[in-house]
């Protein structure tokens, strides 16, 4: 059985300017184990399906399945990481962010704080878990959220363009140590992006988005490479190309 | 030199330019027994302290603000978190805190003297009603400022709606309601002095009126410069602590 199921999948919202569509009929199967990512242009509705599968948001249509029961709201088995690191609480320590879902559920301070430090070093930030979020770069900061979002042991990490903000070296750097982290800890991963190297670096699937109103899946690619991957390989670049064709369309639609 | 050196520095020097200024003032421009030069006010002011007659009125003053003070905090803040976090009690009490925040405390100097006559009462109700309104705007505000994605970060670590608010709204809000609290209590030295100047037996606010009374010109500006000093070292002193709190939370205040 799938992990995770979207079933014709659908949204609308309704507001004053009227209504819009932003997503419509997504469905999707997603295995164990799997990096699928969801590839699109700006505004076709990435966001609004990750929202929908992490249960901040209702599906007008359709339903989504999570180990085969409905999802009805946000849950610690979905851990989410967001684009900007407005998430991070500014009062905690790096390890006290780290360990925060461990203190909702009540585990003692001082193991807590030691898983804390495992992910910490996961994350490469050995010994920096004293500093707050001010003090530490962007990238460091989203390293802090990944390394919160792990500590809590969901089923499946859901994340929404969380290298978009920083520079191509430091992007660079973090997407080989996501997937280092993914090859080890075995996590089911959604990751969003609109970097089409970046989906094909990471991902075991590659899954386009069809522009909006009314944005859906438009094919899926699997990503058939060894890891860790050759950006510069035959293989490598051939999927690039296939995807980019399939984004290509949606950019220039009438070419 | 370190930034404290420099500013406790700053804080001296503009001081003494300030008194400087005011007695070369009252040295050549004003020349006049109403306006005096710092010495003799200095003179005055070391025989009122070794009298004992200014250390009771400062206690008599601080004592109301800060009972009133904490009462009207006691009170605005919990107001303030229930206001900002439930829509049926915003929608219940912002008429409320919109209506008496246009009455000023000083215009309810009467009602309160009527009330509570010119006893202590009367002055911690008016400092407590010129605190609690500023402290459930800002508390409420400051839960209305707590960002999406900080709550929806909890939830989706499995927080109950107890723990977002335990552990995210609250002390998201802190360096709000302190902010609310330091300029409550700005307007809590204008309702003192007000308070003490129509009805009261002791305090600055007393020390004023007699000194009007008999045309005792060092007096009132004994009493003038110890509300400037006692004003300004309890806002030194809430900014401190709001940095505590809120310099790790939000480098800009
Ligand atoms: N709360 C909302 N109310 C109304 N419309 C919305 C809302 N959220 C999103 N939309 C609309 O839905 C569409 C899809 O938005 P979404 O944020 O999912 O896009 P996206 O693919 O994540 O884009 P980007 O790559 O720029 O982040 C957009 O047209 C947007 O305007
Ligand atoms: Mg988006």
């Amino acid at each position: 059985m799938a992990l995770v199921t979207l079933e014709g999948v659908g949204k609308t919202f309704r507001g004053r300017t009227g209504a819009w569509e932003a997503v419509r009929d997504f469905s999707l199967e997603l295995a164990e184990g799997e990096f699928f990512c969801l590839l699109g242009t700006s505004g076709c509705g990435k966001t609004t399906v990750l929202n929908m599968l992490a249960g901040f948001e209702a599906p007008t249509a359709g339903r989504i399945l999570l180990d085969g029961k409905p999802v009805r709201g946000p849950g610690a088995d979905r851990g989410v990481v967001f684009q900007g690191h407005d998430s991070l609480y500014d009062w905690l320590t790096a390890r006290d962010n780290i360990a925060f879902g461990l203190r909702l559920r009540g585990m003692a301070k001082a193991e807590r704080r030691a898983v804390a430090d495992r992910f910490l070093t996961m994350v490469g930030l050995t010994g920096q878990g004293a500093k707050h979020p001010s003090e530490l770069s962007g990238g460091m900061k989203q390293r802090i959220q990944i390394a919160r979002a792990l500590a809590n042991d969901p089923r499946i990490l859901l994340m929404d363009e969380p290298f978009g903000a920083l520079d191509a070296m430091t992007r660079a750097v973090l997407q080989n140590e996501l997937s280092d982290i993914w090859a080890k800890s075995g996590k089911t991963v959604l990751f969003i992006t609109h970097d089409i190297e970046e989906a094909v670096a990471l991902s075991t699937r590659v899954g386009v988005m069809k522009r909006g109103p009314g944005g859906t899946l438009k094919a899926v690619v699997p990503v058939d490479l060894p890891f860790p991957r050759e950006r510069t390989s035959d293989g490598f670049m051939q999927t690039f190309r296939q995807v980019h064709a399939l984004i290509h369309e949606e950019i220039h639609p009438h070419e | 030199m370190n930034s404290r050196a420099a500013t406790i520095g700053g804080y001296i020097a503009g001081f003494a330019l300030l008194f400087l200024i005011w007695h070369l003032a009252a040295l050549y421009l004003v020349r006049s027994v109403l306006f005096p030069s710092p010495f003799p006010v200095f003179e005055r002011a070391v025989v009122l302290i070794e009298d004992g007659l200014l250390q009771e009125a400062v206690i008599a003053s601080m004592r109301r603000i800060l009972q009133g003070f904490l009462l009207g905090s006691a009170l605005g803040i919990p107001i303030g978190l229930a206001l900002g976090s439930f829509r049926p009690v915003r929608l219940l009490l912002e008429p409320w805190t919109e209506f008496f925040r246009f009455i000023p405390a000083v215009a309810m100097i009467t009602v309160a003297v009527i009330w509570f006559g010119i006893g202590e009462e009367s002055k911690i109700f008016l400092i407590a009603y010129t605190t609690v309104f500023v402290v459930i705007i800002a508390t409420a505000a400051g839960v209305g400022a707590v960002g999406r994605d900080k709550i929806r970060a909890a939830q989706c670590l499995g927080a109950s709606k107890f723990q977002l608010f335990a552990l995210v709204a609250l002390p998201a809000t802190v360096p709000y309601i302190l902010t609310g609290m330091r300029l409550a209590m700005a307007n809590a030295f204008v309702t003192i002095v007000a308070a003490e100047l129509v009805a009261s037996n002791d305090g600055l606010g007393k020390m004023l009126w007699d000194a009007r009374l008999f045309m005792q010109v060092e007096d009132i500006f004994v009493a003038l410069i110890a509300l400037g000093l006692l004003g300004f070292a309890t806002d030194r002193a809430f900014r401190l602590l709001i940095r505590a709190f809120a310099g790790r939370f939000n480098p800009t205040m």
